[in-house]
This record gives structure tokens, sequence and C-alpha cells, in this order.
């Protein structure tokens, strides 16, 4: 087999059904480009979310009466906790600190005493245990609660929540919509190639009566599709960034900040798209356009 | 080169193609298949392609039995089987010479036996000068030439036409008849489907004559009618 006979035939015939051939293009275009869209802002609200989860922190106050030995039995704790990603710290001078910087020297120079109780600030590793790392604290006996309660333990236990709740929920949706626009991409891809090939079907038929395998003959269409899905989803994964990349830098230029976007790189890079956008979507791209001439051809070759 | 033995096809709804049809075609032959529109003349040929399967009975083609013949070398088979139709069945948007390298191109000829292979045919069936031509630029007659051209580049043994001059005037059909009959001097098995009275007459080939897809008649040296011996002689 000659592979660049194939390549010629490919060349040609969208060459001849360049209508077609533009058709399938800006059908891909369209499907990869609404498709990344659909992750790029997936994965973007997936790295806001981690890293508003990775902000969540329980706050333990310290008695004052606490001994040395009760405060180091406390910290102990809390390194045994599996669930905790880090602590710190907090000794009642670097409270004070904080509440001068925070409030103004005036309100801090009228106090008689350090008010403001030594603490430990903990990060746990994953937000959905905040609850569970949180109550080990409740009654503690180094732990500044007041009778009855555990007030001692500070933690935004319904914000929290909430936020977990709405990410969960925006995760779904997400995953939801990238299967709804991934299965409509392949209907509009594939329902595209068998017209073209339905306008062929003579010529497939001819092919066949002079002793062509069917392999030689769907070779130089795979082909085909494979490099019109190719060329579109790369004209959509440059689309794609190229917007992203609008946003993200309109968004920086601009205060609210705490919306930060990832800008992606276009190549094989490390992130959490391990390939990249630009490869992501060009080998599903053609995958589909391949795949789909084959597909398509199916009911021409049997026999 | 070419046995069928007791072969039944029906169509669907009891649309009879052929019907305990028994024939030999050997080697070298030149046959007429004669009879009207639905005889199973059409139905003889894609049988003989695979591209039908019967009901019942033998098929033979060049010593292959067409009924233990997998799939995958049907392909093999319609390699050695030239086909000419009465649509020609040209790819419309290959020029002549790509049309008559397809057929090499497919068997995985080299390219520069592709090249030697190809003008060679075309100066045989006289289309020199239209090598870069497309179907559509050129006239029927021509496009049949390529058609036949195409059929036999890869010297087949075999060779099947399905009312080849039927699309064409008397006197070119003549000339594609010639070129059949040449290339049935090269050793070629020759089958012809067709309408052409006077051809038939002309020639006095082996005349198979089918009707409601029964073989009625066959005859060496026949004519297009069944005849008496006397009137056949007095022609």
């Amino acid at each position: 087999m000659r592979f660049s006979f194939f390549l010629s035939e490919a060349f040609g015939s969208m060459r001849r059904n360049w209508v077609m051939a533009m058709a399938a293009v800006i059908t891909v275009f369209i499907s990869t480009a609404i498709l990344g869209a659909v992750l790029v802002t997936r994965d973007n609200l997936n790295q806001g979310a981690t890293s508003l989860k990775n902000r969540v922190m329980i706050e333990v106050f310290i008695k004052d009466a606490a001994t040395p030995a009760q405060t180091q039995a406390l910290e102990r704790k809390i390194q045994g906790l599996p669930d905790v990603k880090s602590y710190k710290y907090i000794s009642k001078e670097e409270a004070l600190r904080r509440f001068r910087e925070r409030f103004g020297e005036r309100i801090v120079a009228n106090l008689p005493i350090n008010p403001l109780p030594a603490s430990y600030e903990i990060q746990v590793k994953n937000a959905d245990r905040v609850d569970a790392v949180a109550q080990q604290f409740f009654s503690d006996p180094s732990v500044d609660n007041d009778p009855g309660t555990h007030n001692g333990v500070k933690y935004a236990k319904e914000t929290v929540r909430k936020m977990l709740g709405t990410i969960s929920l925006i995760e779904k949706g997400m995953w939801v919509t990238t299967g709804i626009f991934a299965a409509a991409a392949v209907l509009l891809i594939s329902t595209t190639v068998r017209l073209s090939i339905f306008a062929r079907r003579r010529e497939v038929e001819i092919m066949r009566l002079v002793g062509a395998t069917n392999w030689f003959i769907r070779w130089p269409f795979v082909l085909e599709g494979f490099i019109t899905g190719l060329v579109g989803a790369v004209l959509a994964a440059a689309f794609v960034w190229v917007g992203n990349w609008g946003i993200a830098n309109w968004i920086q230029s601009s205060q609210i900040d705490f919306l930060s976007l990832r800008v992606f790189r276009m190549w094989w890079q490390g992130g959490t798209w391990p390939l990249g956008l630009m490869p992501t979507l060009a080998i599903l791209g053609a995958l589909l356009g391949a795949v789909g001439s084959l597909v398509a051809l199916r009911r021409y070759l049997k026999t | 080169m070419i046995v069928f033995e007791d072969v039944i096809k029906v169509y669907d709804p009891d649309v009879v193609g052929l019907q305990d049809f028994t024939c030999h075609i050997g080697k070298g032959e030149f046959v007429f298949m004669v009879g009207p529109s639905g005889s199973g003349k059409s139905t003889l040929i894609k049988l003989v392609l695979k591209e039908l399967v019967p009901d019942s009975g033998r098929i033979l083609v060049a010593g292959r039995n067409l009924g233990t013949l997998r799939k995958s070398r049907v392909p093999l088979l319609r390699r050695n089987i030239g086909c000419v139709f009465q649509d020609f069945k040209l790819l419309p948007n290959k020029t002549v010479h790509d049309n008559v390298a397809y057929a090499l191109e497919v068997v995985g000829e080299p390219r520069r036996s592709i090249r030697r292979k190809v003008p060679e045919i075309l100066s045989l069936v006289g289309l020199a000068e239209k090598t870069d031509s497309y179907p559509h630029e050129i006239s029927g007659g021509e496009q049949q030439r390529v058609s036949v051209a195409r059929a036999f580049v890869n010297h087949p043994p075999l060779l099947l036409a399905d009312e080849p001059t039927g699309n064409i005037d008397p006197e070119t059909a003549v000339g594609i008849m010639q070129l059949l009959v040449r290339i049935n001097r090269t050793g070629t098995t020759v089958v012809v489907a067709t309408h052409d009275r006077d051809m038939v007459n002309r020639m006095r080939r082996r005349v198979l004559q089918l009707e409601a897809g029964r073989l009625v008649r066959d005859e060496r040296r026949g004519s297009y009618d069944q005849v008496t011996e006397e009137v056949g002689d007095a022609l």
C-alpha cells in the first residue's frame, strides 16, 4: 500500500469537494471550540474551588491557664491527626501584633494586659473533613472553651458547607455539559461525514468493482476525515486559548483578582491538563474525523 | 472459466433472477448473452462478480468456488475479472489516465510499470490523445473505450461486458466490439450481454439465450434469434 497515493487521493478529493470539506472543518471547529470552552471553564472553576478550599482554616484557642505541658500535648494531638495539612502556633504576642496591625495602635495602647489568647491555626488537607477535625478539640482541656460550649474552636462551618455544596453542584453541572457537547460534536461530525460520503457512493461502488480492498477504499476517506478534524480542532484550540487568555488578562488588569483565571499553555504541560489545550483538542478532533469517516463508510463497504 | 451448476437466484418477492441455470463457458471463448430485459443477464454477471450470492447451486470462476470464497478474497476475484458496463462507470473526477491507472494502483502495481502500461493500453484503444481529459469532456464511445482499457489493463483472464454498446451509436459500437474481439484473441475469455441484434448476427459466436431466468438456447456460432436450420442456412 502506498501512503503517498492515499494522501494525494485525500487532498485531491478535498480540493474537488472543497465546499463539503469546509463544512466539515467548520463543524469540527464549532463543536470542539464549544467542548474546549466547557473544559477550560471547568478547569478554571476547579482551580478557583481548590484555592477557596485551601483557605478553610480552623482556629483552636488555648486557655491562658494551660501549662506548657498541656500546650505540647495539644500540639502532639494536632500532629497526630491524619487530615491536618499544616498548622501554625500563634503566640499571645503574635496575636496582639496582628490585632494592632488590623485595628490600629490606639486601641491596643489602652489595654492594661494582653487579652488575646494564643492559638493554633490548622489547615486541613480536605475541606470536607473540616468538621471532623474541629470536633477533636471540642472537649480538649487546654482549649479555651466556655463551659458547656466549644467556642474555643472557630471555623467557618456554614460557609464551608455552602461552598462545598455549590462547588460540587457546579462540578456535576460541568460534567453534564461536557457530556452533552461531546455527544453533540460526535453526532454533528458523523452527519457531515455521512453526507459527503453519500455524495460519493458511486465512486465507492466503482472502486469495489475494479477490485479495491475495503481498506484501500477506506484509507483516503479516513485520512481526509483526519485532516479535516485536525484543521478544525487546531483552529478551535487557538480560538479557545486566545479567548481564555484575553479574559484572564482583562480580569488581572481589573480589581477582581480573587477570580484569577489560569492562562493555559498551548503545548504540553504538567498541569491539570496533562496534554495541554492544543494537543488534547487536536487529537480529539482528528480522531473524531477519522472515526466519523470509518463509521459513515461502513454501509457502503458491506459484502 | 465459468461454471454454473443448478444455480437459483430469487429476489425478494418471488422475482426470479436465475432458475436452475447450468452452463459452462470455457477458457478463451467469446460468448454473447441475449434475452429481453429482466431475463437474468445482469444477475448472471453480478453472480460471477460475487456482488450477489445464489440461493442454491454452485458457481466456479477460474476454478474457484465462489460459495466457499471468503469475503476478504472477493477483491482478489474481481481483479481477475475486467468489467465493462453500459453506463461506463468511470470515476468522474479523475482523468482518463488516472481512471485506468486506478485499476493498477488497486493491485499495488509499482509506479514505474503504471507509467508504462497506461499509455500503452490507451493507445491500443485509440485514446492516446485524450489522456488528460475528464470523462465528461469526451464522447460516449470514447468513455466506453476508457472503460475497456481499465478492464483490460491488468490482462485479466475474464472480461465481462454488460450492454457495452447500449449507450453508443452503431458505428462506434462496432469499434468497441472489435476491441473486445482483439482482447479475446489474447486468450481472455469474453462474455458480452447485449441487445444488439445486428452485432450478434454478424459475428456468429456462441450465443446463450436467456428467458425468465432460464437458459433456453445455447448455440455455437449462433444468431440473435432462434432460427430454424433452413432459414439459418438461407441467411
